[in-house]
């Protein structure tokens, strides 16, 4: 298990946290076997988070028909998150770190705020086996990736993953009646 | 399990070859038919049978509210449309349901979508985004037919190598 703050190639571990209904979810469960992008934000009251949720709300349009994942979390309750995720029209799932332990298991306490004791804002793009490809850290506000650059991370992953991403055209029949079935 | 989806229909009579098959009841008690499953490998597709979730059905399950939305038979409609791409993002974006599975025709056409609460009252169904496209039927069930399945992780609107949405993986 990591106890220091997850870096690229590290094995995330699969943790277990109520959804934003209050179902509990497992991380891999919410992957399955896909590329999946894993976002921790502060919360609903951060302007800075508002301005990355708008993005991320764009990036769903090319998401949700591309075999891909997005995955939220904060420290929010599972009620506030929801009607968060509303207001902003994400159809994604938001997991609820109340008590703040996968908080500190990860190393993602953000120290300079002792009101909310939020995460350090933090967004992982993830093989399906929960390895880390890129690790962003958003405390900057600049240091968060763009859509092209999470873009750049899905397609990386998939290209890596989907064995028939170069997919070999079929042989073209030399005369009438040969080659039609592949194989 | 071997499979992700089973096949699926309701009928006017109890088949007798399904492995799981269920009265259906209007709101007012009035039997309007039988909800019937088959597992895929198991024989012959059924004649007018459609795919559905494996994990819809579960012969162990608790009483259940229904809402199943059927396409005409005449109508075609694509799982490629725009308006079934948006009844997902709405079944995403809204509260949970214990079982949610579109039904599958063919390798391309939806057949309609069944999703089911086992809360006391139907009240969750109340506003099924697939019965803006499909005529639907609100029905209830006894135990020993319904399941339960995780809500979809989202926001995929595409479904996993022909599987029912939303089936997530391949």
């Amino acid at each position: 298990m990591i106890t220091q703050r997850p870096a690229p190639g590290d094995q995330l571990i699969d943790f277990e946290l109520p959804d934003h209904n209050g179902n509990q979810r497992r991380l891999s469960e919410l992957v399955g076997g896909d590329p999946a992008v894993l976002q921790f934000y502060r919360g609903f009251w951060c302007p800075k988070d508002r301005a990355q949720f708008r993005g991320l709300v764009q990036l769903q349009e090319h998401v949700e028909v591309a075999y891909t994942r997005m995955i939220s979390v904060s420290v929010d309750p599972p009620e506030v998150e929801a009607g968060f995720r509303a207001g902003i029209g994400a159809r994604w799932t938001f997991l609820s770190d109340e008590s703040r332990k996968l908080q500190a298991q990860l190393g993602l306490l953000e120290t300079t705020d002792t009101v909310h004791r939020p995460y350090i804002p933090t967004v992982f793009t993830l093989f399906p086996d929960l390895k880390i490809h890129t690790a962003y850290n958003g405390y900057w506000f600049w240091g968060r990736p763009t859509n092209a650059e999470l873009a750049a991370d899905l397609r990386a992953i998939t290209r890596a993953i989907r064995v028939d991403w170069d997919l070999h055209p079929l042989p073209v029949p030399r005369h009438k009646g040969e080659g039609e079935t592949p194989g | 399990m071997s499979r992700p989806w089973h096949w699926f229909a309701f009928r006017p009579e109890r088949p007798t070859d399904a492995f799981a098959s269920t009265p259906a009841f209007r709101a007012d008690g009035a039997q309007l038919g039988f909800l019937a499953t088959w597992r895929v490998g198991d024989g012959r597709k059924p004649v007018g049978a459609m795919g559905i979730d494996a994990r819809a059905i579960d012969a162990d399950g608790k009483p259940a509210w229904i809402s199943l939305t059927l396409a005409p038979e005449r109508i075609r409609v694509l799982f490629d449309d725009p308006a079934v791409c948006q009844a997902m993002r709405m079944v995403l974006a809204g509260p949970p349901v214990d079982v949610v599975s579109s039904l599958v025709r063919d390798p391309s056409t939806i057949g309609g979508a069944l999703s089911a609460t086992h809360a006391a009252t139907p009240d969750g169904l109340a506003d099924d985004p697939f019965a803006r496209l499909f005529p639907r039927m609100l029905l209830r069930v006894d135990a020993g037919f319904v399941g339960t399945m995780p809500a979809p992780a989202g926001p995929s609107v595409q479904r996993y190598a022909g599987a029912p949405w939303p089936w997530d993986r391949f």
